[in-house]
C-alpha cells in the first residue's frame, strides 16, 4: 500500500514535474500516467458526506408514501420546489429544496451491515482478498491539499480506511466536534519556547541517525513531524473549535452532535478540507422505529438546513457537494415491534451543492417503495457521480501492491440527470 | 517401580538428544545460509554482528516487548562476554513477557478480536497456549476442529471469527496456516495459481455442516455439526438450484506421499512419542487428547480405565457435560479430518508459512513475500534455509520456543544494519541475502510498553499528593430532553452491563463511539486468567425450562434496558477538578485487542484485524507525530519524578551521571562525547537541571533512534 502513496505527502504533480521519481521510486509508469490524469471541467471541490449507519428509513424520509398501509406514523410536506414532498421530519430543510436533488431508485444488492456498508463506503463488493480504499480516500488521493488542514477529515465516527491508496489519504478523526483537540498542541506546562527548543533538538537528533544509518525511511519519519508541526502552528486550527462561535449559530445548527458535526465540517470545508464525513448512527430500528425517526428528524433537520443556506449564501455551495447516504433503506412493510427491518432493493439518497442540479428527484419506486419503479440507480452510480462532479477519472486504475490494477470506482456510470 | 523409573531415565535421555544445543542448530541455520547464499552468488561479505547492548536491547524488544532496564542492562553486563547472548535469550524465553509479546504476533496471525464474540477468551486461551509451550500444530488443531459455547470453550472463538463461514474458513485456513492465497478462487479459478473453484469448494466443504448458532434471548452464541452441509456445487447461479449437489470434502494441497519415511518426520514421531512419556506413562496420547472429541474421548476413557489420571478425568467431565447437553455441540468429524490433514509433518506449507512468518517478525523480511502468497511463481528468496528451519521446527514436535531460539541465537538475527553510505542496490543485496540487519521499528505494543519503561511509568514516580493539580473541564449536561419516547432498539448486542446499572444520561452517540483525547493512549488490562475460568455452563439449559411468562418477562427487560434519551438541550458547564497528576501506565500487551480506532496503538500500525492479511503499516504518520511530539505518555514520561534514580543524581549536582543514565534507560547505550556536549547546552538553556533532563529525554524517546531497534 506504500507503492501508491511512497514519499510522505509528495504532490503527484512534483513528482511527475522532476521526472527523476520515476525510476528512483520504482513505480509503474503506468500508475505514474495515471495519477496525472483528471477528466472534465472541474466544478466540486469539497465534499460533506453524511454518512448514517445502521440503514436509514426511506420510506420515512425521503420517499414518503402517503395513503399506503406502509406510510406509517408521518405524512408528507411540501418543500420550497412545486411537486417534490418529502417526510414532515424535516420541515426546515423541506425550505432549502431548491438547494437539493433526490435519488428514490437506488437498486442495492446487499442486506447485510457490513457487506453493504463496505458496498456504500467503497463501491467494490467486499471479497476475501483485498480491502477496497472509501470514497473519501479516493478523493484525496486525487485532489491536491488545499490549505494546512488534513485533506479528509472524518467526524463522530471512524471513516473506511484508505488500504492500498496509503496512510496520506487515510482520514484524521475527531471525536467530538467543537471539542479541543488535546494532540495539536504542547502538553501543559510545556511553554512555547521550550516545545520549539524540544523540537530543534530532535530534528538535529533524527539527522545525525539519518546520517548514520542511511536514509531508507527515516526521512519519513522528520517529514511527518515537520508536517505535524506545521499543522499545530497553523491558524487554521480555530476552525475545529466552536468555543468561539456565537451560541446563536450552534442553536440554529441543534447544539447536539450532530449539529456541531454539521457546522464543524462547514468550517473545515472554508479552510479548504476536500472531504469531511460526518457520522451518525442509531438509525436500525427494528422496533419503535417511528419515535427513534422523529427524533433522527430533530437533530438533523436544522443541522442540514443551516448547513445548505449558509453554503449557499456564503457561495460555497457551488464548490460543496453535501450527500446524505446510508447503508441501505428500511423494510416499507412494519413489523410487529412497529420497526422496519432491513432493506437494500429500494433507497433513497440526497444531494446537495457541488454542481449537483437543484430541485430535482431522480428515478421513482413503486408505490410501496419495494423496488425501482423507474430508472434504477446502483451503488456505484452514486460513487462515480461524485466523482465526476468532482473531475475525477473515476474508471481510472491504480495498482494494488500485488500489482493487481484496480478502479477508483467499481464499474459506476455517473447519474446524468444529476449534473448541471 | 525401577521399570518406571528406566522410562523417566530414556525419556530423559530422548528429550536431550531431541532438544540438541540451540547453538549448534543456530549454527547450522547460518550455515544453511552461508551455502545457499554462496549458490545464489549474493556476493558481499556479511556484516559483523552487533554489540552486545545493541544485542540486549533488539533481544529484550523482540522477545519480551519492551527494552531493558537499567538493573537488566547491568546484570546483562555482569555475565561472561562468552555467555551473556545465551543466558539472555534463556532468560527472555523463560519471562512471563515472552508469551505477552507473542501472544500479538498470533493475535495478529489469527485475527483475534475483543469485540467479537468468544475473541477475549481465544485470546487469553492462545496466551495460555503459549506460556504452556502447546505444540503449534496441536493449537491449529483444536482451533480449527472444536465446536462449543464462546467464552466457555475459547477455541471455539476462531471459527466464530469468521461467523463459521465455510467459504470464509476456508480461505482463512489456506491463508493463515499455509501462506496459500486460495480465495480468489472463490470466484474464479485463480489467475496466477493453480488452485481452482473447485479446490476452493473442496475446502470450504470441511466447514460446510458447521452452525452458529445464537439464542435470540440469551445472546449465547455456540457452534455445533448439522447433518447437512451449505457448501453446493456447482456454486450458486450457475446452474438451476435443484442440480446443486453437496460438496465433497477435498485437501487440494501437496502431501509428502504417505509411504514416504523422511528423517525429520520419524524425528517428529519420536518427539510426540518423547513428549507422551514425560506426561506420564499410562495417560492417553496427545493426539486423543487434542481430538477431544464426544466420541473418541468415551471410547478412549472407557478402554483405558485409569480414572485416577487428570487427563482422564478431564476427559469424563468434558463427557459428561456432553451428556447433559445431548447434541447441543456436536463434534465436527470433517474439521478433525482436515485438522489433522493441514497440520500433518507431510503438509510442508504448513510448517514452512509459519517459519516464514516468525523469521520474518524477528528478521525483518520473509523468504517469502508477502508471508501468506506462497506459490510456483513465487519462490522464497532461500528455500534451503527455509526448509531447514521448517524441518527443525516439525523435528522438535512443533515447539514455538523451540524456533525462535533457532532464529533469535543465530547470527542472521544478529547482524548490524547497511552502512549509511551504502548505496541502494548493495544495501538491498546485503538485507535480502541476510548479510545485513532490515530496519525494523518496534511493533505498536513495545514502542508503548518500552516508553512506560523508560520513563519509570509501571509504578508512581512521584510521592502520593505531591503533584496536586486543578483543571477545568467542560462538561456537556442534558438538561432537558427532547422526547421521552423510547429509542430505537438496534440489532446489535445488547449491553453487557448488569441489568440494575443505571444509564448515564448522554446524548446519543453514533454507533462508532470512539474516546477521544488522552483517553486514546490507555491501556486497560484484560485479566487473561478470568477470561478461562469456567463459568457456570447452564444458561442455555435454563433457558429452556423457563416459562412463557418468564421469557416474556425477561424480553421487557431487555428492551427497557436499550432505552435512551435521544437528544435534548444541553449545556456546557466548567467543572473545576483536583486531581493528582501521578500517573501510572499499564502494559499494552494485556489491552482488549484491537484497540479503538485512534488509539497510540493503532496509530503505530495495530490493524483491525478484521481482513485476512492485513499486515501493520509500518509507515509514518502525521497522527504518530502529533501523538508522540504532544501526547501524554511521551510527556510523562519525560519528567523526571522525585521517586527516580535521576532525580536524586540531578539533586546532587551529578549532571553528566545523570545524562548517562538517560541514555542507558533510554537508548541502552553509552552516550557520545558529542552528545554531552548538546545535553550541556540543553541544560544551559533550560530553566533547572530537572527541565534540561526531561527535554533531554523527550529528545531521545521521540527520535527515530528510540523506535527503530539498533
Amino acid at each position: 500500500m506504500h507503492m501508491s502513496c511512497p514519499g510522505y505527502r509528495m504532490s503527484r504533480r512534483s513528482m511527475l514535474a522532476t521526472g527523476a521519481g520515476a525510476s528512483l521510486l520504482g513505480l509503474p509508469v503506468r500508475e505514474l500516467l495515471a495519477r496525472a490524469g483528471s477528466v472534465g471541467p472541474t466544478r466540486a471541490e469539497h465534499v460533506i458526506l453524511f454518512w448514517n449507519g445502521g440503514g436509514m428509513s426511506h420510506v420515512d424520509t425521503w420517499d414518503p408514501k402517503p395513503g399506503r398501509p406502509v406510510q406509517g406514523e408521518f405524512d408528507p410536506i411540501a418543500t420550497s420546489v412545486p411537486g417534490i414532498q418529502i417526510s414532515e421530519i424535516f420541515p426546515q430543510f423541506a425550505q432549502q429544496m431548491q438547494h437539493v436533488a433526490l435519488i428514490r431508485s437506488i437498486a442495492g444488492t446487499q442486506g447485510d451491515h457490513g457487506r453493504a456498508t463496505y458496498n456504500m463506503q467503497t463501491s467494490y463488493l467486499s471479497g476475501p482478498n483485498l480491502r477496497h480504499p472509501g470514497i473519501g480516500s479516493v478523493v484525496v488521493h486525487e485532489c491536491e491539499n488545499q490549505g494546512d488542514l488534513p485533506a479528509y477529515i472524518s467526524i463522530s465516527g471512524q471513516a473506511p480506511r484508505a488500504s492500498y491508496l496509503g496512510q496520506r489519504c487515510e482520514a484524521y478523526y475527531v471525536a467530538n466536534p467543537g471539542d479541543k483537540d488535546p494532540y495539536l498542541a504542547f502538553p501543559e506546562g510545556i511553554a512555547e519556547v521550550r516545545g520549539n527548543r524540544r523540537l530543534d533538538v530532535l530534528a538535529r537528533y533524527n539527522q545525525k541517525f539519518a546520517r548514520q544509518r542511511g536514509k531508507t525511511g527515516f526521512q519519513a519519519t522528520q517529514t511527518s513531524i515537520d508536517d505535524a508541526v506545521r499543522l499545530m502552528r497553523s491558524p487554521a486550527l480555530q476552525a475545529f473549535e466552536l468555543s468561539n462561535v456565537p451560541q446563536q449559530t450552534i442553536d440554529r445548527y441543534g447544539d447536539t452532535t450532530f449539529g456541531r458535526g454539521a457546522l464543524l465540517a462547514r468550517r473545515l470545508v472554508e479552510k479548504g478540507v476536500r472531504f469531511v464525513q460526518v457520522n451518525r448512527g442509531g438509525f436500525d430500528t427494528h422496533s419503535n422505529n417511528f419515535p427513534a425517526m422523529e427524533n433522527h428528524g430533530a437533530v438533523m433537520d436544522s443541522a442540514l438546513a443551516s448547513l445548505v443556506a449558509d453554503l449557499a449564501e456564503s457561495g460555497l455551495l457551488k464548490k460543496t457537494l453535501i450527500m446524505m447516504v446510508s447503508e441501505f433503506g428500511r423494510t416499507p412493510r412494519i413489523n410487529d415491534n412497529a420497526g422496519r427491518d432491513h432493506w437494500a432493493s429500494c433507497f433513497s439518497c440526497m444531494m446537495a451543492g457541488g454542481g449537483v442540479k437543484p430541485g430535482v428527484v431522480v428515478g421513482k419506486s413503486d408505490e410501496d417503495a419495494m423496488q425501482p419503479a423507474d430508472r434504477p440507480v446502483n451503488v456505484p452510480d452514486l460513487h462515480a457521480t461524485l466523482c465526476q462532479l468532482l473531475g475525477i477519472d473515476h474508471s481510472k486504475e491504480v495498482m494494488t501492491p500485488l500489482q493487481r490494477p484496480m478502479k477508483l470506482v467499481d464499474n459506476g456510470k455517473p447519474v446524468a440527470e444529476l449534473l448541471a | 517401580m525401577s521399570r518406571y523409573l528406566l522410562a523417566i531415565f530414556s525419556v530423559a535421555a530422548l528429550l536431550a538428544s531431541l532438544l540438541a544445543d540451540p547453538v549448534v542448530a543456530a549454527d547450522s541455520v547460518d550455515s544453511v545460509l552461508q551455502a545457499e547464499n554462496v549458490a545464489l552468488s549474493a556476493g558481499h561479505a556479511p556484516l559483523a554482528v552487533v554489540d552486545d547492548l545493541a544485542f540486549l536491547r533488539r533481544a529484550s524488544v523482540d522477545l519480551s516487548g519492551r527494552i531493558p532496564d537499567s538493573t537488566q542492562v547491568d546484570e546483562f553486563l555482569s555475565w561472561p562476554t562468552s555467555q551473556r547472548r545465551v543466558k539472555l535469550i534463556d532468560q527472555l524465553l523463560a519471562g512471563e513477557r515472552f508469551a505477552d509479546r507473542w501472544t500479538v504476533f498470533f493475535s495478529d496471525l489469527l485475527r483475534l478480536r475483543s469485540n467479537v464474540t468468544g475473541g477475549s477468551a481465544l485470546t487469553a486461551y492462545v496466551h495460555q497456549a503459549i506460556q504452556q509451550d502447546m505444540p503449534y500444530n496441536q493449537l491449529v488443531r483444536r482451533l480449527i476442529a472444536t465446536n462449543g459455547k464462546a467464552n466457555n470453550t475459547p477455541e471455539v472463538g476462531f471459527v466464530l471469527g469468521d461467523n463459521a463461514d465455510p467459504y470464509a474458513l476456508a480461505s482463512v485456513t489456506a491463508q493463515v496456516f499455509m501462506g496459500v492465497r486460495i480465495g480468489c478462487a472463490q470466484c474464479h479459478d485463480h489467475p496466477f495459481d493453480v488452485w481452482t473453484r473447485k479446490d476452493f469448494y473442496g475446502m470450504a466443504a470441511y466447514f460446510g455442516k458447521t452452525r452458529r448458532v445464537e439464542s435470540t434471548l440469551t445472546r449465547v452464541v455456540y457452534t455445533t455439526e448439522s447433518n447437512q452441509t451449505t457448501v453446493l456445487w456447482p456454486p450458486e447461479g450457475e446452474t438451476e438450484d435443484v442440480d446443486r449437489k453437496p460438496m465433497r470434502p477435498r485437501f487440494p494441497f501437496e502431501m509428502i506421499a504417505a509411504g514416504k519415511q523422511l528423517a525429520f518426520i520419524e524425528r517428529f514421531q519420536q518427539a510426540v512419542v518423547a513428549r507422551q512419556q514425560q506426561r506420564g506413562p499410562a495417560g492417553p496420547s496427545v493426539e486423543d487428547l487434542l481430538a477431544a472429541t464426544a466420541e473418541k474421548a468415551r471410547q478412549r476413557t472407557r478402554a483405558a480405565g485409569t480414572p485416577e489420571l487428570d487427563v482422564a478425568t478431564e476427559a469424563k467431565s468434558t463427557l459428561r457435560q456432553i451428556d447433559v447437553k445431548g447434541s447441543l455441540y456436536r463434534h465436527s468429524a470433517l474439521r478433525d479430518q482436515l485438522g489433522e490433514l493441514v497440520t500433518s509433518p507431510r503438509n510442508r506449507l504448513f510448517a514452512q508459512s509459519f517459519v516464514n512468518r516468525v523469521w520474518k517478525e524477528l528478521v525483518g523480511r520473509g523468504f517469502v513475500e508477502p508471508v501468506d502468497d506462497f506459490r510456483t511463481d513465487n519462490q522464497p528468496s532461500h528455500p534451503r534455509t527455509l526448509d531447514y528451519l521448517a524441518e527443525e521446527f516439525v523435528a522438535h514436535g512443533y515447539q514455538f520456543r523451540h524456533l525462535v531460539r533457532m532464529i533469535v541465537s543465530s547470527q542472521a538475527y544478529q547482524r548490524s544494519h547497511v552502512a549509511a553510505d551504502a548505496d541502494d542496490l548493495v544495501r538491498e543485496e546485503l538485507e535480502s541475502a541476510f548479510w545485513a540487519t532490515t530496519p525494523r521499528r518496534m511493533m505498536s505494543e513495545s514502542l508503548y510498553d518500552s516508553i512506560v519503561v523508560a520513563g519509570h511509568l509501571f509504578d508512581y514516580k512521584y510521592p502520593d499528593g505531591q503533584n496536586k493539580r486543578v483543571v477545568t473541564e467542560t462538561v456537556r449536561v442534558l438538561v432537558e430532553p427532547a422526547s421521552p419516547k423510547v429509542a430505537a432498539v438496534t440489532d446489535g448486542p445488547l449491553n453487557e452491563q448488569p441489568l440494575g446499572e443505571q444509564e448515564v444520561e448522554t446524548e446519543m452517540r453514533p454507533e462508532t463511539v470512539a474516546p477521544a483525547g488522552y483517553a486514546l493512549e490507555d491501556a486497560i488490562e484484560l485479566d487473561f486468567k478470568a477470561l478461562l475460568s469456567k463459568r457456570d455452563d447452564v444458561d442455555i439449559e435454563r433457558m429452556r425450562v423457563m416459562s412463557k411468562e418468564e421469557l416474556e418477562a425477561r424480553r421487557m427487560m431487555m428492551a427497557e434496558r436499550a432505552k435512551r434519551p435521544v437528544s435534548g438541550k444541553y449545556e456546557t458547564r466548567l467543572v473545576k477538578r483536583e486531581y493528582d497528576d501521578n500517573p501510572k501506565f499499564s502494559s499494552a500487551f494485556r489491552m482488549a485487542s484491537p484497540a479503538p480506532a485512534g488509539h497510540f496503538l493503532r496509530v503505530f500500525g495495530q490493524t483491525a484485524r478484521n481482513e485476512l492479511g492485513e499486515q501493520r503499516d509500518p509507515d509514518p504518520t502525521m497522527r504518530q507525530a502529533l501523538m508522540m511530539l504532544n501526547g501524554r505518555l511521551a510527556h510523562e514520561a519525560s519528567r523526571v519524578g522525585s521517586l527516580e534514580p535521576l532525580h536524586a543524581l540531578i539533586a546532587q549536582g551529578k549532571f553528566e551521571q545523570a545524562v548517562e543514565l538517560a541514555y542507558l534507560e533510554i537508548l541502552t547505550r553509552k552516550v557520545t562525547a558529542e552528545e554531552m556536549a548538546d545535553a550541556k547546552e540543553l541544560l544551559q538553556a533550560a530553566a533547572t537541571p530537572f527541565q534540561a533532563i526531561g527535554d533531554l529525554r523527550w529528545v531521545l524517546l521521540n527520535c527515530n533512534e528510540f523506535r527503530f531497534l539498533p
